[in-house]
């Protein structure tokens, strides 16, 4: 009798083995209830699917290898990074899987994100929420840091956690240049002295948008007057001043204004080509990084705005109905660490600015964030923090875009 | 003047082989320079500095280039046969015979062409989903038909449309089974027409990108998502070496079926030959 229950008992665990080892966790609020060590103990064995850009072979070697490295050998969990060239279109996935009504079996585990995608993922009811605080490293996040806790304005309400930060920096080429114009004014007079010379890619791209609300801030007199939800008074004030700068220049930019690139990448290109003078990039690290893989001449250099920049803050997002939910916790959990941090912030790793609060992390990792020498022709965070300027909500931002292909894009 | 007339043609076909040659490969040249550049800017004739490391990527487990690779020619040959399959016999329904509601007919398999891809995409992803076929090998397979064949079923139509069925007819009334009749009748008469309308599938699978992201949910990476990766984001040089390993197939493809593909063989030319 002994014998039969022990055989039985055994046989139960062992029918059990592979739905244990395979856990689904996709319900999120019972792990939000969880210890930190049983969700690594059911993410352990899985596996995560990350869709993410793919554009950098850097960036990638450094999930892939470095972040897919630590998962693997402390975690045991597979990291399937996918590279995609437009977050909107995993946006799409997840969005046409609610609407199928895939509620717990998503294909996509992790998203990196921030901005309009963030706001159509928050509106749509599409994020993971409320974990944040099961995440052991969340205690290295500044949640009072407005720039961390809003998503260019879209309260992240723990719905997503920090990855990285970044500031827009322009660059020019020393070689061609002595001296590059330090402000949006000083910007402003160089393009008319220097026909042909600038250009930015047409909104909604990414980092067009960014430059024309550079300009916009400028317009409005200060971006004070431009923060919380979108007041339409005050938009047609700017906005009007900011038409007529955009138009003005036009005749002075680059092939008379005639066309605009589309992409940033197309911008660099430009740039490269030396058929323009000043490139830019939300990514300031990414001039470092540009000379190393050949893209850009050795003699560029970033430089930072006396009248500021605009920063914002990305992120990674689990979708609400991923299946894998203690994997990509874990993942998060792994990317908040300051050892990781600290390694993306190594100039020949990807340099980016990290999106945990440096002045909690102590000891030695500390030590050797302190010690990074960044890359000698990108501008130093330093210079860019003292002069940061907040990023506009998502609502501002979609009416800026769409006032530049009503009255300048046209 | 016959032989004057003969040298005109001659010369003017070797001007439009020169021609053709030149506008398919130059764009190929820069292509394969990009990949071994470490840099390249204007007015520089060629790249100052040579490097293996965009071939090197290329090549790495991290970039899934060759995992990619193997994946998209199985994925691409398995729509090609399908595509066939399903292909022929609509073809010959659609070349041979009238029935009611050929037109509408004709124009749904036509649609996929006109429609752009994009606006219907979102709808296919459901529909799959529903279906249980996203997130796999073989519902990316089945999507990929969706393009592949209007060309697979336009180009049999056309085949079947100039097909005499009275050989099949004359090889059965000397006693040959349905089966030996289309061996050694119906398949040589319009084997030109499937090489022909196999190479549009395969090729048209070969390069779709949004179907494939959609319903394959990122489990399933094909070359042409890694190659728009880099390709949007400005790297030439990881673009010229990915786009190095993505045209092979084709080149290759192209080569083997040559013979097929020119003027003599009965595909470009109807059946005149039969």
């Amino acid at each position: 009798m002994r014998h039969l229950s022990k055989w039985a008992a055994l046989a139960a665990t062992a029918a059990m083995l592979p739905f244990t080892a395979m856990a689904d966790t996709a319900d999120g609020e019972a792990l939000n209830n969880m210890e930190w060590d049983e969700i690594v103990e059911l993410a352990r064995g899985g596996e995560v699917n990350w869709l993410m850009w793919g554009g950098s072979d850097t960036i990638n070697q450094y999930v892939s290898e470095y972040i897919g490295g630590i998962l693997e050998e402390e975690y045991d969990i597979t990291l399937n990074r996918v590279g995609v060239s437009d977050t909107a279109s995993v946006v799409n996935i997840v969005l046409g899987e609610r609407e199928a009504g895939v509620m717990d079996e998503g294909s996509v585990d992790m998203i990196w994100i921030n901005g309009e995608n963030f706001r159509t993922m928050q509106q749509a009811d599409l994020a993971y929420c409320g974990y944040t605080d099961v995440l052991p490293n969340n205690v290295l996040v500044d949640w009072d840091n407005p720039a961390i806790a809003n998503d260019f304005g879209v309260p992240v309400n723990g719905c997503e956690v920090p990855w990285s930060t970044a500031q827009f920096a322009f660059a020019y080429n020393t070689a061609l240049y002595d001296a590059p114009p330090t402000s949006i004014p000083e910007l402003l007079e160089w393009i008319e002295a220097n026909p042909g010379q600038f250009t930015y890619p047409a909104p909604p791209d990414f980092n067009g948008s960014v430059f024309v609300r550079h300009v916009f801030y400028h317009a409005a007199g200060g971006v004070e007057n431009l923060l919380g939800e979108f007041d339409q008074e005050r938009y047609d004030e700017a906005a009007a001043a900011t038409w007529q700068i955009l138009n003005d220049i036009e005749p002075y930019l680059w092939r008379e204004g005639e066309t605009y690139p589309t992409t940033i990448a197309a911008l660099e290109q430009l740039y490269a080509n030396q058929e323009v003078g000043i490139v830019f990039n939300y990514e300031p690290a990414g001039v470092g990084i540009n000379i190393e893989n050949g893209t850009f001449p050795p003699t560029t250099q970033g430089y930072a705005m006396t009248d500021g920049t605009i920063g914002n803050t990305n992120y990674t997002l689990i979708p609400f109905n991923s299946p894998n939910k203690a994997a990509a916790l874990v993942l998060q959990n792994v990317l908040l660490s300051a050892e990781a941090q600290v390694e993306k912030a190594q100039p020949d790793v990807w340099g980016t600015q990290p999106g945990i609060d440096m002045t909690r992390v102590e000891g030695e990792i500390r030590e050797i964030f302190d010690a990074i020498e960044r890359h000698p022709n990108v501008v130093p965070a330093e210079d860019l923090a003292a002069t940061a300027l907040p990023e506009l909500q998502a609502s501002w931002i979609s009416a800026i875009e769409q006032g530049w292909i009503e009255n300048v894009g046209n | 003047m016959i032989g004057q007339d003969g040298l005109w043609t001659k010369t003017f076909r070797y001007i439009t082989c020169l021609l053709l040659v030149t506008w398919l490969v130059l764009p190929l040249i820069p292509l394969a320079i990009w990949s071994v550049a470490r840099g390249w800017f204007f007015p520089d004739i060629l790249p100052r500095m040579w490097t293996l490391d965009a071939w090197r990527y290329a090549l790495s487990d991290t970039s899934g280039v060759l995992d990619a690779l193997w994946l998209t020619i199985g994925i691409s040959l398995a729509a090609t046969v399908l595509s066939i399959l399903v292909g022929v016999p609509a073809g010959r329904a659609l070349g041979m015979y009238k029935f009611k509601g050929k037109e509408v007919i004709e124009l749904m398999i036509l649609a996929p062409t006109i429609v752009p891809g994009i606006a219907v995409v979102l709808g296919v992803h459901t529909v799959f989903i529903y279906l249980g076929l996203t997130n796999t090998v073989h519902g990316v397979i089945l999507v990929h038909l969706i393009p592949t064949l209007p060309y697979m079923t336009l180009v049999m139509a056309g085949i079947f449309s100039n097909y005499d069925p009275a050989f099949e007819a004359q090889a059965r009334s000397l006693g040959a089974s349905p089966l030996k009749t289309f061996w050694y009748v119906t398949l040589p008469a319009i084997m030109p027409g499937i090489i022909v309308g196999g190479l549009f599938a395969f090729l048209v699978s070969w390069s779709q990108y949004i179907l494939t992201l959609l319903v394959g949910g990122g489990r399933v990476v094909t070359l042409p998502l890694l190659l728009f990766n880099f390709a949007t984001s400005g790297r030439n040089d990881i673009t010229g070496a990915i786009g190095m390993i993505y045209i092979l197939p084709g080149i290759l493809i192209l080569t083997l079926t040559a013979k097929q593909l020119s003027g003599r063989s009965g595909a470009v030319g109807g059946f005149g030959r039969i």
